[in-house]
């Protein structure tokens, strides 16, 4: 996949989900290919980044969410409440979400998130940087800004 | 793909966006409802507050005085004055005794509440201290008032915005004289022909002197038709087909054209124009005026 003109690798694919990489950017893009994705195989995907970033710097994650039409609240938790922290410890602090253009989907999302920071404190996030961007390449150039 | 898998992938698709709408719905609800309670403390402040400014309202136009006291002493008078947002920082001043009038005009900093505290205070202050002080020497009441708001709200440790500009004026009966002090106080002399003469100031406001003398100034009624006094809230109201300023030159033309008219009559026009200026564009400032016929 080629993203303003960087080459991203395909370094993992399931019927749902695909995960990118390019090393340079320190930046793994996991891309949404269906309209939901089941729990075992988000939990795939995601496990397979905290694998890679025991060998591969991993700095930025950007979760391209624009295919979905549905998001699973236990899958959502699971990656606040485990992954997130998880690959913080490893270095993985600076996340990108491309939604939906769909309102209600946001308006779900922020539901979900919610439900989340009541359960487990807002504090959850914290040592995380979460940007919401529209597109990929709004990805990099704020990679690119930031560096 | 097999068919079991679909049907599993598909069931558990459904139970994501049955569970997605029935928690989304439930927070729309909760925000929607925490909205309600917010916009409900919200209207109970705002009511609160509104009573407040309308019960302030009635306090500071209770101190307006009576214009039938200058009527008495010249041929016709008349004041206008309007604040911008029901309370504020105009004040007309209006005190007499056995040999003669002092009145004046005062624009406090600023508008609203604060102006409003401020202009009080003011008038209080001219009261009281207007009776040590002679009618042909509104210098020396001005420099009370300027002493008393910088020891009053204690600008020295620049805690205080506590400044006003404004003009006062004696008549004293006996020997038909007017004199006059002006710390940036705007006003004009309308001679009998028409001619117009705009009164003298210093540059500074009161609270805010700073060693710069005040100074009266004594007016020849000979030929004198008309004194006006203003605030510049009525020269600075932005209006007409471009949103400009009223402009002095604007009430300079008004003067021209209507200066024979009678003080109650001509203050009618001044207001009428100045909102036929203004239409709908929100009021800048506070605006007063004072006419006297002579």
């Amino acid at each position: 996949m080629k993203i303003l003109n960087f080459e991203f690798d395909l370094v993992h694919q399931n019927p749902y989900a695909s995960l990118y990489y390019n090393e340079e950017f320190q930046l793994a893009i996991c891309k949404a290919d269906q309209d939901y994705i089941p729990i075992a195989h988000f939990k795939s995907t995601f496990l397979f980044v905290s694998e890679m970033i025991k060998t591969k710097p991993i700095k930025h994650f950007a979760f391209d969410k624009r295919n979905l039409r549905t998001f699973h609240q236990p899958s959502m938790e699971w990656y606040f409440a485990v992954w997130k922290p998880e690959v913080k410890t490893e270095g993985l602090i600076h996340h990108y979400k491309i939604l939906p253009s769909e309102p209600w989907f946001a308006k779900s999302v922020q539901a979900g998130k919610h439900e989340i920071f009541q359960k487990y404190g807002e504090d959850i996030v914290e040592g995380i940087t979460i940007t919401y961007v529209n597109t990929l390449e709004d990805v990099l150039e704020t990679i690119q800004k930031t560096n | 793909m097999n068919i079991d898998l679909d049907i599993e992938y598909y069931k558990e698709q459904l139970q994501a966006k049955e569970d997605m709408l029935a928690r989304t719905t439930n927070y729309l609800i909760e925000t929607q409802n925490d909205l309600e309670e917010k916009n409900k403390k919200i209207s109970e402040l705002y009511k609160d507050t509104l009573d407040s400014i309308d019960v302030a309202q009635h306090i500071q136009e209770s101190l307006l005085p009576d214009v039938n006291i200058l009527k008495s002493y010249f041929k016709n008078a008349a004041y206008f004055i309007k604040q911008k947002a029901l309370v504020g920082g105009d004040t007309i001043f209006i005190k007499n005794n056995n040999e003669g009038v002092q009145f004046g005009l005062l624009d406090a900093t600023g508008h609203g509440i604060p102006a409003a505290m401020l202009s009080i205070s003011c008038t209080l202050l001219l009261r009281e201290l207007s009776s040590s002080v002679e009618l042909k020497d509104p210098k020396s009441l001005l420099n009370l008032l300027d002493y008393q708001l910088e020891k009053a709200f204690d600008i020295d440790n620049k805690l205080s915005v506590a400044q006003a500009e404004g003009i006062i004026l004696g008549y004293c009966s006996k020997d038909n004289t007017l004199n006059y002090c002006s710390a940036k106080g705007k006003g004009f002399l309308v001679s009998k022909s028409g001619e117009i003469v705009e009164l003298a100031s210093i540059k500074k406001s009161l609270g805010d002197l700073n060693k710069v003398k005040l100074y009266n100034i004594s007016i020849d009624l000979e030929e004198v038709q008309k004194l006006i006094i203003y605030s510049d809230g009525l020269t600075d109201q932005f209006g007409g087909e471009n949103d400009t300023r009223f402009t002095k030159k604007r009430f300079k033309n008004l003067i021209t054209e209507h200066f024979d008219k009678d003080a109650e009559t001509f203050a009618n026009i001044i207001a009428q124009e100045y909102q036929t200026w203004r239409d709908d564009t929100a009021q800048t400032d506070d605006i007063s005026f004072i006419i006297i016929d002579f």
